[in-house]
């Protein structure tokens, strides 16, 4: 099949796709289950009831997260490989795995700032927390430049089809050569 | 004998990995470019990677109930890894022209089949583990 060669900018977004989309949230849940890497300090303080009680619902509100990240995972995935093959669905999976990567980020956001996680004097205590905030950022600057790119990319008026991609190029070389 | 559970994943996952060359060749779904891959794929993909790799390593310590999307994520995202590399790099096996579960484009099959490798290291786990109780004669 006669595919356009991928542009630096598609080839970044892809690595960004597979690597910060799926690669680290693979990372990420697969450390939670067998280390305490992810888990900020205050999990681990028993002698205050309050924190207690806290660190049971986080962990609650924590765990319900595989699955959801699961679609994101995927989905991810799925967009950095039909990026990589200039097909139409990048644009389709890309936002899938965008809006859901926000959406996810913006809950845990919420639960972080109601439960009074992201007080300073907490943030600047607990390296764990300070993790997960920069994780938080992470994700809604990313989801946010992943979705502004795919809906300008060309792909997403392109039809699954490479040639008329290529042509849809062609002929914008062409306006902006005249 | 009792068999150990990364060794029970193993044979679980080369077992799930027979299973679905013998169904992919009775139903004509794809072709290697040369015999020895077929052998590399349950060997090594299957059995090492899906089922010795993300079955043992990710489930093979306590319990099932919350690490299941795991399993499948880890999966499903390799085999989006391993299905790209052959689309795009290795061309090591190749989409016969019949549909797939009403899919008929070659990418849009590899991406199908990428996803569904999330199921090996699930079923892996969960065979494993019938076999190691199988095994203690439990």
């Amino acid at each position: 099949m006669d595919v356009p060669r991928l542009s630096f900018m598609d080839r970044l977004h892809a690595a960004i796709l597979a690597i910060g989309g799926s690669g680290l949230v693979c990372a990420y849940w697969i450390a939670f289950f067998h280390s305490d890497l992810t888990l900020p300090k205050f999990v681990h303080n028993v002698d205050n009831p309050d924190v207690v009680r806290l660190a049971t619902v986080y962990m609650g509100f924590e765990s319900a997260f595989p699955l959801a990240d699961l679609l994101v995972a995927v989905t991810s995935a799925l967009a950095a490989f039909y990026l990589i093959g200039r097909d139409a669905k990048a644009v389709l999976f890309g936002l899938i795995a965008s809006g859901a990567l926000g959406f996810l980020a913006f809950i845990d956001i919420s639960f972080n700032l109601l439960h009074g996680l992201y007080a300073p004097a907490n943030l600047f205590s607990d390296s764990g927390l300070q993790m997960e905030a920069v994780i938080n950022v992470g994700c809604v600057v990313g989801a946010t430049w992943s979705i502004w790119r795919l809906w300008g990319h060309p792909l997403r008026r392109a039809e699954d089809r490479p040639s008329r991609l290529r042509a849809m190029e062609t002929a914008s070389l062409d306006t902006a050569g005249n | 004998m009792a068999v150990s559970l990364p060794v029970a994943c193993f044979i679980a996952a080369v077992g799930i990995g027979i299973l679905v060359e013998a169904a992919a060749g009775v139903f004509k779904m794809w072709t290697y470019r040369s015999p020895p891959f077929v052998l590399v794929n349950v060997v090594v993909v299957f059995g090492l990677i899906q089922g010795y790799g993300v079955g043992w390593v990710i489930g093979g310590h306590g319990a099932l109930r919350g690490v299941f999307p795991v399993l499948f994520m880890v999966g499903a995202v390799l085999g989006i890894l391993i299905e790209g590399l052959n689309q795009y790099l290795l061309h090591a096996w190749s989409w016969s022209d019949r549909p797939l579960f009403g899919i008929s484009r070659a990418i849009d099959k590899s991406a199908f089949v990428g996803v569904a490798w999330g199921f090996a290291p699930l079923f892996t786990v969960l065979f494993a583990r019938l076999i190691v109780k199988a095994s203690m004669g439990v």
